[in-house]
């Protein structure tokens, strides 16, 4: 019986231990994280909407998008997109201008095939987006060259972007009404 | 000697991967590239060392019935240490490495040499093996990650020695991880047989 407590104790001394460490470690390390987590948005923010000055989130019924705003007027929209992508979420960054033409796809995270569907970081394939609108069919086979081997990688690309370009078109929809 | 003897067997002679084939899942996953492959060693180097330290530390206060557990937590306390510490100091690495960093936890390499080695013997010899193991896991993985990197994407360590379109890019999935560690074991038991 007396055994059964030892052994209990022993194990629970090494379990507080090591949750202390751990619980140090974490403190220690979170502002760094975050801060990186933070510093990768913002740039994918300046990066598909190089024009703009400062960015303001704005909440579009349960979307958060962000205006680009150049000289206190509105120049676009950042539109961060999250969609199921071959192997896990594929996380994007879409810019998107007033006339609805977007102005760059920036792929913040993703854990797609190496060789094969990550290959949808390529410049030569996410700017072939640049410039279409509502009015495109945005999809692989039509107006959109797909990443070899990598279908559903690439379509689910095709997919955020004309989710994004359609919640954009509904925001300028709505802002037009009000006025 | 003996000191020498527990650093030197896990290079060559008990080699983790090349000899044991133990640990293979990241050696298959993460060997796509020569810098990968570096991370993924260092990583598990320090795991390696940390918690071969700490169990021959302990291991007179630590009854058999429980030495298991007892390994498990010490290991993933090390780990858990290591995955938030490369979050914060080198993104990109951790981006590249993903989901094998915490994997490092069950990679049996760890366990086995607590198990084998580090909760037989006293410290000093632990950490050597630990460090040994960690070379020889090191160089096994290094190789690897050269040889397809270089075959598959043209290129070593980032740097492009020829054109990506006429490499294979079958050696920079699955499949080439297997091949080339099935070259390097060959020509590890050939180079052997001819020293004998």
């Amino acid at each position: 019986m007396l055994r059964i407590f030892r052994m209990a104790a022993i194990l629970a001394v090494f379990c507080i231990v090591s949750a202390g460490l751990l619980s140090y470690v974490y403190l220690f390390t979170k502002p760094k994280i975050d801060l990186f987590a933070k510093i990768n948005f913002n740039n994918s923010l300046k990066e598909v909407l190089a024009e703009a000055d400062r960015f303001n989130a704005k909440k579009s019924d349960s979307n958060l998008v962000y205006e680009g705003v150049k000289q206190d007027k509105i120049i676009g929209y950042a539109v961060p997109v999250s969609i199921r992508g071959y192997s896990g979420k594929i996380q994007m960054m879409i810019g998107i201008d007033m006339a609805g033409k977007v102005t760059g796809v920036k792929i913040i995270e993703q854990k797609e095939t190496p060789g094969l569907g990550q290959n949808i970081l390529k410049p030569n394939f996410l700017d072939q987006f640049i410039n279409k609108s509502t009015a495109d069919p945005i999809a692989p086979k039509k107006d959109i060259d797909a990443v070899a081997g990598a279908t559903i990688s690439s379509r689910a690309v095709c997919d955020s972007v004309r989710e994004a370009l359609g919640l954009v078109h509904k925001i300028n929809l709505e802002e037009k009404g009000k006025q | 000697m003996n000191l020498w003897k527990d650093f030197n067997r896990g290079i060559i002679p008990e080699n983790p991967v090349l000899r044991l084939m133990i640990g293979l899942c990241p050696v298959l996953a993460v060997s796509n590239n020569a810098i990968n492959a570096l991370g993924m060693s260092v990583a598990v180097a320090f795991v390696l060392i940390g918690s071969n330290l700490v169990v021959a530390l302990v291991r007179k206060q630590v009854p058999d019935q429980i030495r298991i557990p007892i390994f498990i937590i010490i290991i993933s306390t090390f780990v858990t240490i290591c995955d938030y510490i490369m979050q914060a100091y080198y993104p990109d690495l951790y981006k590249a490495l993903g989901v094998f960093v915490p994997l490092i936890v069950v990679n049996c390499i760890i366990l086995g040499r607590a198990e084998a080695f580090a909760y037989k013997n006293p410290v000093l010899n632990s950490v050597l093996d630990g460090a040994g193991m960690s070379l020889g896991f090191a160089l096994a993985l290094g190789s690897i990650g050269v040889i397809r990197e270089l075959l598959g994407a043209g290129s070593v360590f980032g740097i492009q020695l020829f054109n990506a379109t006429i490499a294979a890019t079958i050696m920079i999935l699955p499949p080439g991880a297997f091949i080339t560690i099935g070259f390097l074991m060959a020509g590890l038991n050939k180079l052997e047989n001819k020293v004998q």
